[in-house]
């Protein structure tokens, strides 16, 4: 199942134009994100969006935090977390990266080399990104908007990622970060362009995987208790 | 003089990929295979690209939608370059400072074939 968390929302006619876009290239489903001062109003005509998708893509939002301030990180994850399906937040600071890290209502950390000269993660963060279960994003759109050294510097970077995430095996995603059609590709382009950077078959594979756990995970988070404890309906 | 036609056995073998080009402004063929080269020298680097064959087979001017320009073509790269052939394409993104996407849609051995995703 080929999964994208991370398309920027916008209004209800782009949203739609992308959808069906993403419904040529292979997709089966996208998240399109919106920061924390946008999201309530895509909230309004999320409906009148699934109409007219009529069931071709299924699609849902995603909240994607930007801020430096920690706390207020903290305070806006609790704020939305029963809104949306996935909370993430923009990394590149490295009191961001750590907090957003140990945060366990938080599901991904976006690009956490983001601005940086180095992938923004070193072995602390990525046990703490196993024991909390958050996810580390990659943007696609990092390496197709930047060039010559710029675009090297950036798969440097996702390379130091996979070789934390080889040893230490916390939870990796792919996302195509897209703004318009042009950022959009095919899903065999996309695994391609990975798989050059170094990833492998397996490990994209288990990227489109992880995402989909995120999602199906936060349809049961309001019934867990603890990790691997769940309030089941009991129909007997 | 004409060559002689190589033997079967010593003859390339390639594929055809079948791609999807959007651009903000009209191109000609000739503008693609500038676009297609500079992409791969860029990603794969000169050496790397000697081996790929490249060649615009076809190039097909398609309904344009508001927005943008929205093109189809076929090309021919050597059978066991067609993943990098592709990433290459995928990471082009700008042409005479308008944007540019182009996503392969279709691969298959012959032009003949590559045709149906047209």
């Amino acid at each position: 199942m080929f999964v994208d968390l991370n398309i920027k929302g916008s209004s209800l006619e782009n949203n739609l134009v992308m959808a069906n876009e993403c419904l040529g290239y292979g997709w089966n489903h996208i998240n399109f994100s919106y920061n924390q001062n946008d999201f309530k109003q895509a909230l309004g005509f999320k409906d009148d969006l699934l109409n007219s998708l009529d069931d071709k893509i299924s699609f849902d939002y995603t909240l994607e935090i930007k801020s430096d301030n920690v706390n207020e990180i903290r305070k806006i994850a609790r704020k939305f977390r029963n809104k949306s399906s996935c909370i993430s937040v923009v990394g590149g600071d490295l009191k961001v990266n750590r907090a957003v890290l140990e945060n366990v209502q938080i599901d991904v950390l976006s690009r956490p080399y983001l601005k940086r000269f180095e992938g923004g993660m070193n072995h602390v963060l990525a046990k703490q990104a196993v024991n909390n279960n958050v996810a580390v994003e990659l943007c696609f759109r990092d390496v197709l908007r930047s060039y010559l050294s710029y675009r090297s510097k950036v798969i440097s970077n996702f390379k130091d990622i996979y070789t934390l995430y080889r040893k230490f095996d916390f939870p990796l995603i792919l996302s195509s970060g897209a703004e318009s059609v042009f950022d959009l590709r095919t899903t065999l382009d996309f695994i391609s362009v990975f798989k050059h950077t170094g990833l492998t078959d397996v490990e994209i594979e288990k990227s489109f995987k992880t995402s989909a756990e995120i999602l199906e995970f936060n349809k049961n988070r309001d019934k867990m208790i603890l990790k691997g404890v769940r309030r089941v309906d009991d129909e007997t | 003089m004409k060559l002689k036609v190589l033997p079967p056995t010593l003859r390339k073998n390639n594929r055809y990929l079948t791609v999807d080009i959007k651009i903000d402004c009209p191109i000609s063929k000739d503008d693609l295979v500038t676009i297609v080269w500079d992409a791969c020298v860029r990603f794969q680097g000169e050496t790397n690209t000697a081996n790929f064959n490249l060649w615009v087979m076809k190039f097909y001017e398609m309904e344009k939608p508001d927005d943008y320009y929205c093109y189809k073509a076929i090309i021919r790269c050597q059978r066991d370059f067609v993943s990098d052939v592709r990433s290459s394409l995928a990471l082009a993104n700008k042409f005479n400072n308008s944007r540019i996407a182009i996503t392969t849609i279709g691969l298959s051995g012959t032009i003949k074939a590559s045709q149906k995703y047209i």
